[in-house]
């Protein structure tokens, strides 16, 4: 029987303390098309509104069992407050996620006014982050894009990966100013009490960028962003990353998190135990594409890699299959009962 | 005409120019290129191209990254620039077909569908650059009104993959004739085939050669007075 409530387990988790059961929690979007549905609204609606963003954490999270929230579920919050705009796509059919529709022409183009935080949908993101908290039902996970990725959503991706080499100055400066807006949101949402901060820097990963370039490019700020926040902070990386997960772990996050592409096994065995390691199944193929029959399959073989919490590779894509998500769920509760390498149990 | 010795430095050096994304030594061997008279194609598809070739072995023995080919692609338009207004007409290098290309609604990324759109610009055919973020109708729209023998869709993530599956079955109603090829980094061959399409480009090399083979196999039902749906 647990022992400890939600909030509990993932903050003594995420201390490397021993928590009664493995917890189910993740630091990215976990919002359900039921949860949508069961609210009688259409999911371009949810972005926009306080109520509708926590309603729609916590009614998911009741639904199937999750020990956390996190809002908000999109990637423009930041950069439309910069002035890029934002496609909610209203009019779609089924789910897309909103995109920015406008980007700074060139890296001297860039200019962030001093008052972004209040612009656009930030006070919305803060004031559901504030009724989540003050809740206290679930732990309350907030987020922020990391520099490079930010980055990629305000400025041409090319110019920013052909600068690397062209204009390295230029790119310096480009990903400073990012690193501010990144310490800055981050450490807004933290003043509000959120329970966790996760910094997703999933463009960064070996797909696009050499570890080479990583490590000239992407560590240092992240070196900067870490030393920046309280604790407990993570770092997530999607795609490529079995070639820099050293230099991850060097960055001074908490905890480490992965999606599929990561051999979770294999980053184990060179970071060692003293890491608290987060992931990685693939979301949308495990919780909305394959049979539930297999999702039990799916969780312990992460938990086998030697995760200390099953984490979705990224967001949860909302329209899951319900037995599927119950499956995962399940298997983590009849699982995550032997300690992991990083976290024991009471 | 330069010799073959000539022939062979020229393509050399634009070969390298791309791998090494040297710009202007790019431009500037595309300059001898056509003073010097040597075929355009020759120098586009023996020199340019065959230097990108090199770049994508590179890439996938990853000593190349990214940047490295947005660079390189640099160096070969650079070269494009020049070299195709010199391109004769004539039954090699005849325009070998039209293309639609985009990225599906909801998907921004577009590296990929560049450096795709670029090796069709490469093998000669007229392509139709939807850019990305492209809502799905508009892709039967654009093909009806360029009667484009080929739709190009690219989607970098797995969910807006799916916006794929809708956009065929828009196509193959108002034009079974149509070849579709699907490529981008959640699309597998199982995937195109699932969804219908006609044709998989796993990579911005094999891309152009997927083209040629769907075009050729619609030219044949054409010509035997089949549809292809």
């Amino acid at each position: 029987m647990a022992t400890m409530t939600s909030k509990e387990r993932v903050k003594k988790f995420l201390k490397r303390e021993p928590v009664d059961t493995m917890p189910i929690f993740s630091g990215m979007g976990m919002v359900t098309i039921q949860a949508i549905n069961k609210m009688g609204i259409r999911f371009a609606e949810v972005h926009g509104s306080e109520d509708y963003l926590a309603r729609s954490a916590t009614i998911s999270s009741d639904l199937y069992g999750f020990d956390s929230v996190v809002v908000p579920y999109d990637m423009c919050t930041v950069p439309e407050a910069m002035g890029r705009g934002c496609s909610l796509y209203a009019e779609a059919d089924g789910v897309l996620y909103p995109t920015v529709p406008s980007k700074w022409e060139d890296l001297a183009a860039v200019d962030i006014s001093s008052d972004y935080a209040t612009k656009a949908r930030m006070p919305t993101v803060e004031a559901a982050l504030k009724k989540l908290i003050s809740e206290g039902k679930y732990a309350v996970g907030a987020w922020v894009l990391g520099p490079f990725t930010m980055g990629g959503q305000v400025i041409e991706l090319d110019l920013l990966l052909k600068g690397i080499k062209k204009d390295k100055e230029g790119v310096e400066a480009f990903m400073a100013k990012m690193t501010d807006v990144v310490i800055d949101v981050a450490k807004r949402y933290q003043a509000l009490g959120a329970d966790y901060m996760t910094i997703r820097e999933m463009g960064s990963g070996t797909d696009l960028l050499s570890p080479r370039m990583w490590k000239q490019l992407i560590q240092p700020y992240l070196q900067k962003i870490f030393a920046s926040l309280e604790s407990p902070k993570i770092l997530h990386i999607c795609g490529g990353t079995d070639l820099i997960v050293e230099m991850m772990n060097d960055c001074g996050a908490d905890a480490l998190s992965f999606d599929q592409k990561n051999n979770l096994a294999e980053t184990r065995r060179k970071i060692g135990n003293d890491v608290l390691l987060l992931g990685n199944f693939d979301p949308y193929g495990t919780l909305c594409q394959k049979d539930a029959s297999e999702v039990e399959g799916v969780i312990k073989n992460c938990i086998y890699a030697g995760v200390d919490a099953v984490w979705p590779g990224c967001d949860i894509w909302p329209e899951v299959k319900p037995e599927n998500v119950e499956a995962w769920v399940r298997t983590v509760k009849k699982f995550g009962r032997q300690p992991t390498p990083a976290v024991g149990r009471l | 005409m330069p010799s073959e010795e000539r022939r062979a430095e020229i393509l050399k050096n634009l070969s390298d120019g791309v791998v090494e994304y040297e710009e202007d030594r790019v431009k500037e061997w595309s300059n001898i290129a056509v003073d010097e008279g040597l075929d355009a194609y020759d120098a586009i598809m023996n020199g340019l191209a065959a230097g990108m070739e090199i770049v994508g072995d590179l890439y996938d023995r990853q000593e190349y990254f990214v940047p490295e080919i947005l660079m390189c692609a640099d160096a070969l338009y650079a070269g494009l620039d020049i070299l195709k207004p010199h391109m004769k007409m004539g039954s090699v290098t005849d325009v070998k077909g039209q293309v639609v290309i985009g990225t599906v609604q909801g998907d921004v990324h577009d590296i990929g569908k560049n450096l795709i759109k670029m090796m069709f610009d490469v093998g000669g055919f007229t392509v139709h650059d939807l850019g990305r973020d492209v809502p799905l109708e508009k892709f039967a729209e654009e093909q009806l009104r360029t009667d484009a023998e080929i739709v190009a869709l690219s989607a970098m993530m797995t969910t807006t993959m799916m916006g794929m599956k809708k956009v065929i079955a828009m196509i193959k109603e108002k034009n079974p004739n149509v070849a579709i090829m699907l490529g981008g980094a959640p699309v597998t061959r199982d995937v195109a085939n699932l969804f219908g399409a006609d044709g998989y480009a796993e990579s911005a090399g094999n891309a152009v050669q997927e083209a040629i083979k769907m075009i050729g196999q619609l030219r044949k039902l054409k010509e035997g007075g089949l549809s292809a749906g």
